[in-house]
This record gives structure tokens, C-alpha cells and sequence, in this order.
């Protein structure tokens, strides 16, 4: 049985037709990967290289450098913390304590016990007027402060009602979605 | 739209803000009929010849915003137009340097006025397409892009003959996944191909031979969203702003340890001190400016007696810094510059793609460096290494500016605070108070 679903790979397949080159597919293929199990499993990526038809090794290669693809299991809200300068000035180290006391995650990448939680510490995320800051589930949450995490914690669990504007619909295709003539398929693929 | 927190409205100096804050301004109707958006569009393509649109951009001065400075309208004139085969206009929407925030302030706010200026560039050299490589954390402003790109689609800017002209245009947005190198071009360029993100070495540049072998025009969002006032007000005009060698305004981000952190709008040649004590409003009470980023956390710091130096880049080359990227981290007197620089240098160490020996292996070691110094396991020798790794990351000696800017957080910081270095190296204490609470 395979890792990715059919109507995935598919999806995949149709992806480098939306370049002059189809090696571009590869990020916005491993996202898709990425959206159906959370994280990129060596099988995903083999199935990914297999339908861009790609050396897996190379798409793994790709997927380990870019910081916003995980290799290992994350929580159902990922908390993208910004630790660099204009946040840790801010006090970002408090922040990071602060919200592994009210999720129960012990360190980057370990997932809380109950599967919801997990968190990274990232450079700038270009919101320093903000600071400090962070990224969930793609959102900035500005000004922090340890009550705003308890808060943030408390809604993602469901035990708050979620406040402010409705969150972003999961980014879809991420490329463009202009009709384009379908790739020549090569005779052995 | 976000809360804004920075230059807005009517003033003598607001080129990119003047309408920012205008309700609805991210939607094509309010850009049009309020702000005046897509008349320069209109001017480009029907009342000017594409040499004329580059040599208005050359009369501005404009030099790129995203942080090299280099003068825009001759990187424009490196494409041959003429030259048969696709050629791409690529937008560095990857804003990624630490302290700088500007390209979303943008986005946010007039997302129409970059793809205006995306039009218009694309046009002026040659190309039909452009691609917008957006970094992959910025999920509201590629949002905000897309739809403003398919509402301009939808009312027929974007397409086969752009307002009737018959010359086909095309914006894709590419997202980008969380690398700071992507801001290099050549980084950029490889990321866009879908490979690892490192630097290309040049020549041939992006011009000749950019996206996908082609050659391409790569901007920042800053750069090409001035593009439509240029040409609304004209180039000479823009250049009465500003200096004379950096005419304009530009965006400059205030963050850290200021009571009104936010993305100001400045005419160039105005002191950091205007921009820091008046906008920003200072540090909190009670505190003391210490030092200064002026350019983004690459740009060498300046400390408190160098806080009327202006910020044109002239007057930052001569003290030896750097306009970069425009990014303004005031750090007060509360904080210790040997922290923030091991905190910059985790990140130099994190972000180094791996290519270039002396990047990948001395960023490192200057992180272990500093680990050393900050246990109190420092001495004289720590402090001859940090010189060394510096000087080894500078000059050249990596492909790309990733290298250096690590190498000059090192040298900057223990320029102007030698004292910091050997309190805690030679003397293992620290003389900046609240230290530890943010290590």
C-alpha cells in the first residue's frame, strides 16, 4: 500500500506542467505530501520522487533542507516561535517556557503526549514591529506575552472559543492554477 | 488587513505609504479609483517605449531595496530585450533578513502596487512572465498577492493583451519553504528550479543566464512596488528626495527595544537618530540607546555615540556599515552585545547553506566560540579566534554575502565593545544587567 494517496499522487503528477521546467514541482509536490500526512516519511518521498520521476535520494535531499518540511512527527498545532534578535530582545525565551509548560512539550519537534502540541524555534518570521511572535497554524500571533500563550494553548485544545479572524484556508496548489497543456508523458512512465 | 504599526497617509515623504491605511486598499477598486493605482501601468504601456520606462527608473536613482543597493534601472538595462526565447522577471519576496518586516508591510497593505510594478518591469524589459518566489511563513501576503494577482486577471491587467496592449502578461506566485539563503538571487534561483538553495557562482549573472538558464530581472518587493510613483511622478522628481547618490525614501523597519516599534517610511539622508528617538520614540523609560543594527542583523552594528550618522548608504559605507535591508534593531543598555551577537551567530551557523568551506565551518566554530565565552571558559585565546573565524568568513571568500555578514556581526561587535568581550572572556563576568533572563 502506498504512503500518499491516489488522487495525491495524481495531483503530483500534474504539477510540473506548471513550469518551463518540471524539477520546480518538487517543493510544491512534497507539500502536498506534507498537507495529507503531516510529515514526510522516507516512503512519501519516494513516492514523490517516483511520480516527478526523480531520484529519491534527490528529493530527500530537497526536503532536508528547507526548514518548513518536517522528517519526524509533529503535533496537530505547531507552534512556530521566533527567537531571533528583535524577539529575543522582546523577551521570545519567556515565550518559549512559557508555552512548553502550557502544552507539555519537553523540546523542539517531541509532541505532546496528547498529540496536539509541538513547536520549533525559527528565525525571523518578518513581523519584528510585532515582536515577539510567532506562527500557528498559518497565523501570526503578535505581542506576546505568557498569558497570550495560555490563551493560544486553551484555543487550539478547544477549550476557548478561537478569536479574531476565521484562520486562513490551508494553502492550496501554492502555484499557479492557470490551465496549461499537460506534460508529453515519456513512453516508459 | 493587520494592524498597522508604521508610516501611513498623507506626508511630504510618503512615496509607498501615502495610502496605506485607506480602507480596502488591498482591493483593486479602492487601489484605482482612491490611490490612483494602474495609471503608471497605463502610462508604460501605451504612452511610453520600454527604453523609456528603464531610463525613467535610471533618471529616479532608485537603488534596489533588498539590500546590495545596486542602482535599478541599469540592472534593468542588462537584459537584452531583443534577445529571442523567454525571458522572466523573478520578485525576491523571501524577506528573511532578521529585523526587517518592510516587503509585508507591503503586501498587506497595497499588494496591488507590487503587482503593478511587476507589470510594468516585466514589461520595460522584454518579459511575459514573472514569478513571485514569496518565503513560505508569509501565509496572509501570499493570500493577499494571489488574489489581488487574479483580480487584475480577472479585469483583464493580467493576460494575453494587459488593458488592451497586445503584449502578453503573466504573474505566478512560487512559495518559498523556510531558508534564508533564498534571499540570495542565485539562491533564489536555484530554490525556484526546485533545487537545495545555494548560491550560483558569477559570472554569468541572473541577466544573462537567471531562471530555468534564461535571462531574468530579479527585484525586490520594495524596489518594484516604488516603480508605479516613478513613473507617476517622474524620475527627476523622485530623486528630489533623498541624497544624491541614494535619492528617495525607503522603508525602514524599527524593532527591539523602542516604544513604537514599526515600518517607517523615510526620506534617505535622515539620521538614525530622527528615525530611532522621533518615530520609533525611543528606548523605554529609564534606558539608554546601546547599540544598533541599521541594515538588518548582516549589517555591521553602530553604537549609541554613532546615532546621527544618516541613512543614505553613502554615509553608512563611511561608517563602515550598510544600508542592507533596511532593518533598524535598537538593542538598550539592559542587554549584553556579546549575547546578541552568539544569538546572531546561531543563526549565521543555522542558515549557512553549506556550500562554501568557510561559511559552513566558521560560523559553526564562532558559535562554539561564543558557547566558550558565555560559560566563563573564555580567554585570550577565545578572543584571537573570534578574530580569526571573522577575517576568514570576509572578503570574498565565500560565494555569496552570507559568509561575510556573520563575519561582520564578530568584527562590529568587538569593535565597539571590546570591553563587553573581556569582561566576559578574560574576566568571566558580565557587566550588563538582566543578562541571563534572555539567553
Amino acid at each position: 500500500m502506498s504512503a500518499l494517496s491516489a488522487h495525491v499522487l495524481e495531483e503530483i503528477k500534474e504539477l510540473p506542467a506548471r513550469f518551463p521546467q518540471p524539477r520546480s514541482a518538487v517543493m510544491p509536490a512534497l507539500d502536498l505530501a506534507q498537507e495529507e500526512l503531516g510529515h514526510l516519511t522516507p516512503e512519501a518521498m519516494s513516492e514523490v520522487a517516483e511520480a516527478l520521476e526523480l531520484d529519491p535520494g534527490y528529493v530527500e535531499g530537497v526536503a532536508t533542507f528547507y526548514s518548513l518540511f518536517h522528517l519526524s512527527p509533529v503535533g496537530k498545532h505547531h507552534f512556530y516561535i521566533c527567537t531571533n534578535l528583535s524577539c529575543s530582545i522582546k523577551g521570545s525565551g519567556e515565550i518559549v517556557e512559557r508555552f512548553k509548560q502550557a502544552a507539555g512539550v519537553g523540546e523542539p519537534d517531541a509532541v505532546s503526549a496528547d498529540g496536539l502540541f509541538s513547536y520549533q524555534e525559527v528565525e525571523c518570521l518578518g513581523a519584528c514591529e510585532f515582536a515577539p511572535m510567532l506562527r500557528l497554524d498559518q497565523r501570526y500571533h503578535y505581542d506576546l506575552t505568557p498569558e497570550k500563550i495560555d490563551a493560544l494553548v486553551a484555543e487550539s485544545r478547544g477549550l476557548l472559543p478561537i478569536h479574531g479572524e476565521v484562520p486562513a484556508k490551508p494553502a492550496e496548489g501554492l502555484v499557479a492554477k492557470k490551465p496549461r497543456a499537460p506534460r508529453k508523458k515519456k513512453a516508459d512512465g | 488587513m493587520a494592524e498597522l504599526r508604521g508610516s501611513s497617509g498623507d506626508a511630504p515623504h510618503h512615496v509607498l505609504t501615502r495610502w496605506f491605511g485607506t480602507p480596502d486598499l488591498h482591493t483593486l477598486d479602492v487601489y484605482e479609483s482612491k490611490a490612483g493605482g494602474y495609471k503608471a501601468l497605463r502610462k508604460a504601456l501605451f504612452d511610453m517605449a520600454p527604453a523609456d520606462i528603464t531610463n525613467e527608473v535610471k533618471t529616479s536613482g532608485l537603488r534596489g531595496r533588498g539590500g546590495a543597493g545596486f542602482a535599478t534601472g541599469v540592472k534593468w538595462s542588462f537584459i537584452n530585450r531583443d534577445a529571442p526565447g523567454p525571458k522572466y522577471v523573478v520578485v525576491n519576496a523571501d524577506e528573511s533578513e532578521p529585523g526587517t518586516a518592510k516587503d509585508r508591510y507591503i503586501l498587506e497593505n497595497s499588494p496591488h502596487m507590487v503587482v503593478e510594478g511587476i507589470l510594468i518591469a516585466a514589461y520595460a524589459v522584454g518579459a511575459n512572465q514573472a514569478w513571485v518566489y514569496i518565503r513560505g511563513e508569509y501565509d496572509v501576503p501570499r493570500r493577499m498577492l494571489a488574489e489581488a494577482i487574479e483580480e487584475a486577471r480577472a479585469k483583464g491587467y493580467i493576460g494575453a493583451s494587459p488593458m488592451g496592449k497586445d503584449y502578453p502578461l503573466d504573474i505566478q506566485l512560487y512559495r518559498g519553504h523556510g531558508a534564508y539563503i533564498c534571499g540570495e538571487e542565485t539562491a533564489l534561483l536555484e530554490s525556484l528550479e526546485g533545487k537545495r538553495a545555494q548560491p550560483r557562482s558569477r559570472p554569468p549573472f541572473p541577466a544573462v543566464k537567471g531562471a530555468w538558464g534564461r535571462p531574468t530581472l530579479l527585484n525586490n518587493v520594495e524596489t518594484l512596488a516604488t516603480v508605479p510613483a516613478i513613473l507617476n511622478i517622474g524620475g527627476a522628481e523622485y530623486a528630489k528626495l533623498g541624497t544624491q547618490k541614494s535619492p528617495g525614501t525607503r522603508l525602514l523597519t524599527v524593532s527591539g527595544n523602542v516604544r513604537k516599534p514599526g515600518v517607517y517610511e523615510v526620506e534617505l539622508g535622515k539620521t538614525f537618530r530622527h528615525v530611532i528617538m522621533e518615530l520609533a520614540g525611543g528606548p523605554p523609560e529609564g534606558r539608554k540607546v546601546k547599540v544598533f543594527w541599521p541594515g538588518g542583523s548582516s549589517a555591521p552594528v553602530l553604537p549609541e555615540s554613532m546615532l546621527d550618522v544618516t541613512t543614505d548608504m553613502e554615509a553608512l559605507a563611511a561608517a563602515r556599515s550598510m544600508g542592507g535591508s533596511g532593518g533598524v534593531i535598537v538593542m538598550d543598555d539592559t542587554h549584553c552585545v556579546v549575547e546578541a551577537a552568539h544569538r546572531l551567530l546561531q543563526f549565521y551557523a543555522h542558515e549557512s547553506c553549506g556550500k562554501c568551506t568557510p561559511c559552513r565551518v566558521g560560523q559553526d566554530w564562532a558559535v562554539r566560540t561564543y558557547e566558550r565565552i558565555l560559560s566563563n571558559q573564555g580567554s585570550q585565546v577565545e578572543l584571537d579566534i573570534l578574530q580569526r573565524v571573522s577575517d576568514g568568513l570576509q572578503n570574498g571568500r565565500c560565494l555569496c554575502g552570507l559568509g561575510d555578514s556573520g563575519g561582520w556581526v564578530i568584527d562590529s561587535t568587538m569593535r565597539h565593545f571590546r570591553n563587553e568581550y573581556e569582561d566576559h572572556a578574560l574576566r568571566h563576568q558580565c557587566n550588563v544587567g538582566k543578562v541571563a533572563a534572555h539567553a
